[in-house]
């Protein structure tokens, strides 16, 4: 390495060197504290959303499926599209939690707490639309493999039902990764409240937790261990997901590269809307010095390499299209740009891979209002993908006889609305119960708080890796 | 004591023990052996023993306690229940209560009318197995045809129709109307009871009974006669002998100003009157069509909409099949529409309808001044009339395929003899004499069964009998009016006036199934029975009669009209009785039909014998017909052409300036008869796929000229009238021309059917100047209004590049040329090897699946497309057989249709001048189904006889399987289609008894699709079991296959090497849909072959 070290130097993870009592202070802030009107209003629109999305829900299960635009030959659409979002938008908040903590990027501290909230508020809205997107959802149970009195036994060459099994595992997952994060930070708040009620309840749930050597090193055991089976989980879970197409004959469905371009199509997603909410939220709570934008940018970034891989995965389609001679396969893909639906594949394509390259320049990157309306984009991009993906090859597959268009109903529109009304009105809740970000993790990233070995400009020997 | 107790248990125990042994029989299981030592117990127990006590009460001998030690239960126990002194929450109270209410709700909620008699299967009926279906002949009477059929009941319920094989006309073959009309029995918006309606203004009558309407009519009748007024009666064709005699007879006995009026909708009196003009007999012969090597069809829809479909496309087809030695015929159309006929063409010429007659004429100046064949050249008459017809000059001016016209020239001069010309019913007289006169000139005349000849029963009313009825109806001389199941008022030309006219006749009478035009401006509406409840005989041509039996008593307080005209022969109500008319019936073919067949002593035995025999039949034929009824019509049989008639005619048709409209038969409801037949409605237009609407057909010329889209609505102005009609482009429509379907609009309907579509009669005219169907001086407009047309297939642009011929490109469709085929049998299989067969081997790549091999029986089928027409009569077929509900026209939009069979079409070529292909696509049953793999599950799953099943009660309805089907043929329950159609009549208490029981009926969220009728193989593999044989595949028919006209169905057994669908399914035209995706389906089509001049057909090459 002949780098010097002022280019290798992080910038501090938390800025204008606050005390450990102030982050205290800051972070809990919100949970202390009466929901303030611009929550309220906030939280007036999201169950509002969510109410509205019940609403479509009970016209869907009193008149039947019908209620939405699906046809013959799209069978799925708005149900599954919402669910592959979701699930994706759930992709980001474990990546943060476990791979980057495998990778030791401390930088994570400041969002992962968030993020993770984000995964299992978003798996929770993704997971209702499997299930309801069956035509008799009260028997849905037959997809969990049940020993009955008929013998029959689900079928487990069905991706549909490995989907059942990935999403439900990766949010037991989630879930238990967040909820041991949680314990340290909520015996803080248990020591801080001087409410009874507030304390029993943090009491049982910080699990008796002292601060002790024992605990902590018990606990940061435990935390690589769950970040060790998380990651694999993040990858699998989209790959299931994806194969939910990749192993049907639907041309433009039935490719190879799904996995890895669902997983990065996750990612990206998922970081888009960490982004969109956090550059809300830091603003809102005061939290720009623990929410950084160093944080923002170092996510920006990511977001770049993700819509990249996702935009090698869009041409890299086309070309497998024309490679392989398949009529069927090449017919798809100049149906998807050019075809009636192409509006949408535009919209896929600017919002994931053209606009996501003004990144590249770190001005827009560190600038927040772009950076805002960029992420916004990168949602919308990443929602039309899942449309086109489903939509544009189901409408015109095999035989032009059924070639049909789609068209969503007001109830389709409902329940897309409602699923976003599902995961805002969680998420705020949550924002006004528990701390948003990790306190005691982001003590731990602070200037001093860990003993530091300044490097030595030298110059290392030539070959030399790290 | 203890031990005499255990003796006697011990005696128990033996006894049960032997019990149970089945020793019974050894055992003395008397009472009274065990009654001594059982007091013996009793006597013992009374003595007190220290050691062993029960209670302290006991142990002191308390003697309350050995009082009551001896009754078995507490003191009141035994007592009888006084509900009144009981506690309010005791058991007793509440048993007594609950049993109480339950009489109550048992009898006093029943909804029991007493139906007459109920004969319980446990006293089974003759012939009858509870569960097993029974067939009964009968005839159809959904139009003027009269098709034999054979009607499917179970347990007394019709449920199915199809074609009666010995029938000779329809030979086991019936069309969609037919196979659709179980649907017509059970409307629950049938016609009850009678309704008197006592004031003609007011749209509500009230129910009367039978018998005071039978008073208050015979009075009406009588007191018209005595004044000297006429009695109309008023009906469609009439073409049963006896109900010939009963009107023309007996009626006019009983009230002998009576005067029976018969008119059509849409009928060959043009062809008729023409043929009658040329040679004397009065209806056009029977032609043998499977003679014919080239067919010039004019405007003719003999294989779609004509009446004698059923039999023409039978007789067509035979001619289009590979592999039964025939040559191909060829098929030349010329048409401005498009039509069933013209898109099954070898030929298809697009030529303005008024341009047709020039075309003929200038053939035949070809033939008879040019060529000189026929003797006609040198009458001078003829070829005064021929001789200004040029083709080279009609060629250039209409701007015709010249090629294509010297094709189908050297075509019929080479056949001579062995060629027939037809003109489609809407041509004018004219035009017929000019197409008589040019089979005629080729001698085609040949093809026309001299033996065999159409009669009419009771000749159509003629414009001028109606107009005189009408002006009668004016002019008070009409006393009464009756409509003998028919609907003048929406059928007859509105320049007749009728409607107005009937509104100053004091008694109107209709006599209907159901609610209709007519009968709202009527003052008495007579239910009658339907064709599945009525007795009838007919005859259409002279060497056999069918007959009409009931095969259900009828459901509602309904006469069959033969009945209701007879009680008022007889003058008095109280002559009628229910089998009325078929002792009238029997009576009648008794002295006519069946009279030679009695002996001398006129045995009513041998008679009943004869009658049986004929009702099992359902039709009669030979010497007895041919003499009974024939001979009226045989003295004016052909005598020779005359030319006087064409040298007499005036052949003015001439192209006009203006718009030509043609007025077609609606190609599934009939002439709004069906119109509130769902499933008809809903059954997709042969060419268009729109269902639920009729509309004006126009051509991408006209469109682009007058800056038209589908869906707009334009205003068409003829002679006729006036009409406000959405506007659809058609492909292949020649410029200039629109086309309307007929019989729709229906204002007085059931709820299905009311105003669906434009009434189109508006604009027939009695005064047309070409032809009642048929104006030249239409004017259109556009208007700003649209109106939506949903069809079951989309519309996509099939002449941009990269749509165009896409079904050949995918090789979905694949084609051939007859000439082709003749020269290289193998030609189609050949066309993919690009490599030689050690190469393919080495090439071959292994599946990763292990394909199962279905050793027993393996269901396939085979679908012939050079006999597939794409008229849709097996996904009538199907629906009827498979209950398949019927979801609206909103629901179509929304291509949730529930059809498991439909008929592809697709087009090719430009829009101006498309060909169209036709597929019929069901459930490929793949032997690697891409539906079953992706269930979770796994509702849908192969069984070992290679049917790709569904079980209903396991599907979730998650649609993956439907997503993965390459053929989209799986259908979903969006909603449950039966309770959102039309505020949930389907599930009207009638209409479940026309469900096949074999068949589940489906709910919401369900996925379903074709099964190969697996009901009918289940029935087969039980009778294989019973009779202890392996399953025969021929032994089942699917329903579409039973429904399909031209036969071009086969379903089997695989595996069976001796059976026709082996031989055809290895045939070298085999070749299965999407091939190259390896899902192996079992559906096989044979490829069609094009019979036109080309050796190789360009579409192929790709």
């Amino acid at each position: 390495m002949s780098l010097d070290s002022t280019y290798t130097r992080e910038l501090p993870l938390v800025e204008g060197k606050p005390t450990f009592k102030d982050i205290d202070n800051v972070i809990i802030l919100p949970t202390e504290t009466k929901p303030t009107k611009g929550w309220w209003i906030a939280f007036g629109i999201s169950s509002s959303a969510l109410m509205l999305g019940g609403f479509c829900l009970a016209l869907t299960f009193y008149y039947g499926i019908g209620m939405w635009g699906n046809n013959q030959p799209v069978g799925w659409a708005f149900d599954i599209i919402n669910f592959v979002f979701w699930i994706g938008i759930g992709h980001a908040g474990t990546l943060i939690s476990a791979i980057l903590y495998l990778f030791r990027q401390k930088w994570r501290t400041g969002i992962a707490r968030f993020a993770e909230a984000m995964t299992i508020f978003a798996v929770m809205t993704a997971g209702i639309f499997p299930i309801i997107h069956t035509g008799r959802p009260w028997l849905a149970g037959y997809l969990l493999p049940l020993p009955n009195q008929n013998g029959v036994w689900v079928n487990f060459s069905s991706p549909l039902l490995w989907d059942v099994f990935a999403v439900s595992t990766y949010f037991t997952i989630s879930f238990l990764f967040w909820g041991m994060g949680l314990i340290p930070d909520l015996a803080t708040m248990r020591d801080r409240t001087t409410s009874k009620i507030k304390k029993t309840i943090y009491s049982v749930l910080s699990l008796g937790w002292t601060n002790s050597n024992r605990n902590w090193s018990n606990y940061e055991r435990a935390y690589l261990i769950l970040a060790g089976i998380s990651t694999p989980l993040v990858l699998s879970v989209h790959t299931i997901v994806s194969f939910d197409f990749a192993v049907s004959v639907i041309p433009g469905w039935h490719t190879t590269i799904f996995p890895p371009y669902f997983v990065a199509g996750a990612i990206f997603s998922g970081f888009g809307m960490v982004s969109t909410i956090l550059i809300l939220v830091r603003k809102v709570f005061n939290m720009e010095h623990i929410i950084t934008i160093g944080h923002l940018e170092k996510m920006n970034k990511i977001l770049l390499a993700t819509g990249m891989m996702v935009g090698y995965a869009y041409a890299m389609e086309f070309f497998i299209a024309w490679y392989s001679g398949n009529t069927f396969e090449q017919f798809v893909f100049i149906n998807r740009a050019f075809g009636p639906y192409a509006w949408a594949y535009w919209i896929m394509v600017s919002c994931n891979v053209i606009f996501p390259q003004l990144f590249w320049s770190k001005k827009v990157r560190t600038s927040i209002p772009i950076t805002l309306i960029l992420v916004i984009l990168v949602n919308v991009g990443m929602w039309f993908e899942r449309f086109v993906i489903i939509v544009t090859s189901l409408h015109r597959d095999f035989l032009p006889s059924s070639w049909a268009m789609y068209t969503p109903t007001l109830v389709d529109i409902g329940l897309l609305i409602g699923s976003f009304g599902m995961f805002f009105t969680l998420l705020l809740l949550f924002l006004k119960v528990l701390p948003l970000v990790s306190i005691s993790e982001i003590k731990g990233v602070m200037d001093g708080a860990q003993p530091t070995i300044h490097p030595h400009p030298h110059k290392s020997n030539s070959n030399g890796h790290h | 004591m203890d031990k005499k107790i255990n003796q006697i248990n011990n005696k128990v125990i033996d006894i049960s023990d032997k019990i149970s042994d089945n020793y019974t029989e050894k055992i003395d299981l008397k009472v009274e052996n065990l009654i001594p030592e059982t007091n013996a117990v009793n006597s013992i127990s009374e003595e007190k023993d220290s050691n062993y006590w029960r209670s302290f009460r006991e142990l002191y001998n308390d003697p309350d306690f050995i009082r009551e030690k001896k009754n078995e239960f507490m003191p009141g126990a035994l007592d009888k229940p006084d509900a009144n002194s009981l506690s309010l929450f005791s058991r007793r109270k509440f048993l007594a209560l609950l049993s109480a209410s339950a009489a109550v709700a048992a009898s006093g909620c029943s909804n029991f009318r007493d139906k007459g008699e109920f004969i319980s299967y446990n006293k089974k009926p003759e012939s009858v197995t509870v569960g097993n279906p029974t067939y009964f002949a009968s005839t159809c009477t959904g139009c003027n045809s009269a098709c034999g059929i054979i009607i499917k009941t179970i347990e007394g319920r019709p449920i199915k129709v199809d074609g009666n094989p010995d029938h000779p006309v329809s030979k086991g073959k019936i069309c969609s109307i037919a196979q659709a009309s179980v649907m017509s029995l059970y409307d629950p918006e049938r016609l009850k009871n009678p309704i008197e309606v006592a004031d003609k203004n007011s749209v509500n009558g009230k129910d009367i009974i039978w018998g005071d309407a039978d008073d208050k009519i015979i009075s009406i009748l009588k007191n018209a006669v005595s004044s000297g007024k006429e009695i109309a009666i008023v009906s469609q064709t009439i073409n049963s002998p006896s109900l010939k005699k009963l009107l023309t007879e007996d009626f006019t006995k009983a009230y002998p100003t009576s005067k029976v009026y018969s008119y059509e909708l849409i009928s060959d009196s043009n062809k008729n009157s023409a043929y009658e003009k040329c040679y004397g007999a009065k209806t056009f012969p029977v032609v043998h069509l499977e003679k014919a090597n080239v067919i010039l069809a004019l405007e003719s829809d003999f294989l779609g909409t004509d009446e004698n479909k059923v039999e023409n496309s039978r007789l067509y087809s035979e001619r289009r099949d590979a592999f039964n030695g025939s040559e191909f015929n060829r098929l030349y159309t010329v048409e401005g529409n498009t039509s069933v006929t013209g898109m099954n063409a070898d030929y298809r010429i697009i030529l303005r309808t008024d341009a047709i007659e020039e075309f003929v004429m200038c053939l035949l100046n070809e033939f008879v001044s040019k060529e000189r064949i026929s003797g006609f050249g040198s009458d001078a008459g003829v070829s005064a009339k021929l001789q200004n017809y040029k083709l080279e000059e009609f060629i250039s001016k209409n701007n015709i395929s010249k090629e294509v016209v010297e094709y189908l020239i050297g075509d019929l001069k080479k056949n001579q003899g062995s060629s027939f010309v037809t003109a489609g019913s809407m041509l004018p007289e004219s035009t017929h004499i000019a197409v008589n006169l040019l089979n005629e000139v080729l001698g085609n005349t040949k093809l026309y069964d001299k033996e065999i000849l159409n009669v009419e029963q009771i000749p159509l009313s003629t414009k001028s009998e109606i107009e005189t009825l009408v002006s009668n109806l004016k002019s008070g001389k009409v006393g009464a009016v009756i409509h003998l199941d028919s609907n003048p008022v929406f059928h007859l030309a509105s320049d007749y006036g009728y409607a107005d006219a009937l509104k100053n006749i004091p008694n109107v009478i209709s006599i209907t199934e159901s609610q209709n035009e007519s009968s709202a401006m009527s003052n008495y509406v007579l239910p009658i029975n339907s064709m599945f409840e009525s007795w009838g005989d007919f005859q259409n041509r002279n060497n056999f009669m069918s007959l009409q039996q009931p095969v259900i008593s009828p459901l509602y307080n309904t006469r069959q009209k033969e009945e209701i005209l007879l009680t008022w022969i007889k003058g008095n109500k109280s002559e009628f009785n229910i089998d009325i008319y078929h002792k009238y019936l029997m009576d009648n073919w008794k002295a006519t039909v069946l009279k030679s067949s009695g002996d001398e002593n006129n045995n009513d035995g041998q008679f009943m014998k004869e009658w049986y025999a004929a009702l099992n039949d359902g039709v009669v034929s030979g010497e007895t017909v041919l003499t009974v009824s024939g001979a009226a019509v045989l003295t004016a049989a052909s005598t020779g052409f005359k030319s006087e008639a064409v040298s007499n005619c005036n052949f003015n048709l001439k192209p006009g300036n203006d718009f030509i409209l043609i007025l077609n038969r609606s190609t599934s409801i009939g002439d709004g008869r069906y119109a509130n037949n769902g499933w008809l409605q809903e059954l997709p237009k042969p060419i268009s796929r729109i269902v639920w609407d009729n509309f004006a057909a126009i051509s991408v010329q006209t469109s682009k000229a007058l800056n038209l889209k589908s869906d707009d609505k334009i205003n068409i102005t003829t002679q006729g009238g006036k009409l406000e009609v959405p506007v659809f482009v058609q492909p292949g429509v020649a410029e200039g021309v629109i086309a309307i379907e007929l019989g729709y609009g229906r204002s007085a309907c059931g709820i299905v059917g009311k105003d669906v579509g434009v009434n189109a009669n508006k604009l027939i005219s009695k005064n047309a100047t070409i032809s009642q169907w048929m104006y030249n001086d239409a004017k259109i407009e556009k208007t700003s209004d649209t109106y939506e047309l949903v069809s079951t297939q989309e519309h996509y642009a099939f002449d941009e590049p990269l749509l165009k011929d896409i079904q050949y490109k995918r090789e979905i469709i694949q084609e051939g040329t007859y000439l082709q085929y003749k020269e290289h049998p193998h030609f189609l299989h050949d066309r993919h090897t690009k490599y030689s067969e050690e190469e393919t081997k080495k090439l071959k790549v292994g599946s990763i699946n292990e394909q199962y091999v279905h050793t027993g029986t393996k269901w396939g089928m085979v679908i012939d497309l050079n006999k597939c027409i794409g008229c849709n009569d097996c996904a009538a077929a199907c629906n009827v057989e498979n209950n398949i509900p019927i979801v609206g026209k909103d629901q179509v939009k929304a291509n949730r249709e529930m059809h498991w069979i439909r008929i592809d079409r697709y087009y090719s070529g430009t829009p101006e001048v498309p060909k169209a292909s036709f597929q019929p696509m069901l459930c490929q049953h793949c032997d690697f189904a891409p539906c079953e793999n992706v269930c979770p599950v796994a509702a849908t799953t192969h069984s070992a006889d290679g049917i790709n099943g569904m079980a209903y009660n396991r599907c979730v309805g998650t649609r993956y399987c439907s997503n993965n089907c390459p053929y989209k043929v799986r259908r979903f329950n969006y909603f449950n289609f039966r309770d959102r159609f039309r505020d949930s009549v389907q599930q009207e208490e009638s209409y479940s008894l026309m469900a096949n029981p074999e068949v589940t009926v489906r709910s919401r969220g369900v996925m379903e699709k074709c099964t190969f009728c697996i009901q009918r193989i289940m029935d087969e593999r039980q009778m294989a079991i019973q009779e202890n044989r392996n399953v025969i595949g021929t032994n089942v028919k699917t329903a579409c296959q039973e429904a399909c006209n031209t036969s071009a169905i086969y379903f089997g057994d695989q595996n069976d090497k001796e059976s026709e669908l082996y031989k055809l399914n290895h045939s070298t035209l085999a070749y299965s849909v999407l091939e190259e995706i390896k899902v192996k389906p079992n559906v096989i089509y044979l490829a069609k072959l094009r019979n036109v001049f080309e050796i190789e057909k360009e579409e192929t090459h790709h």
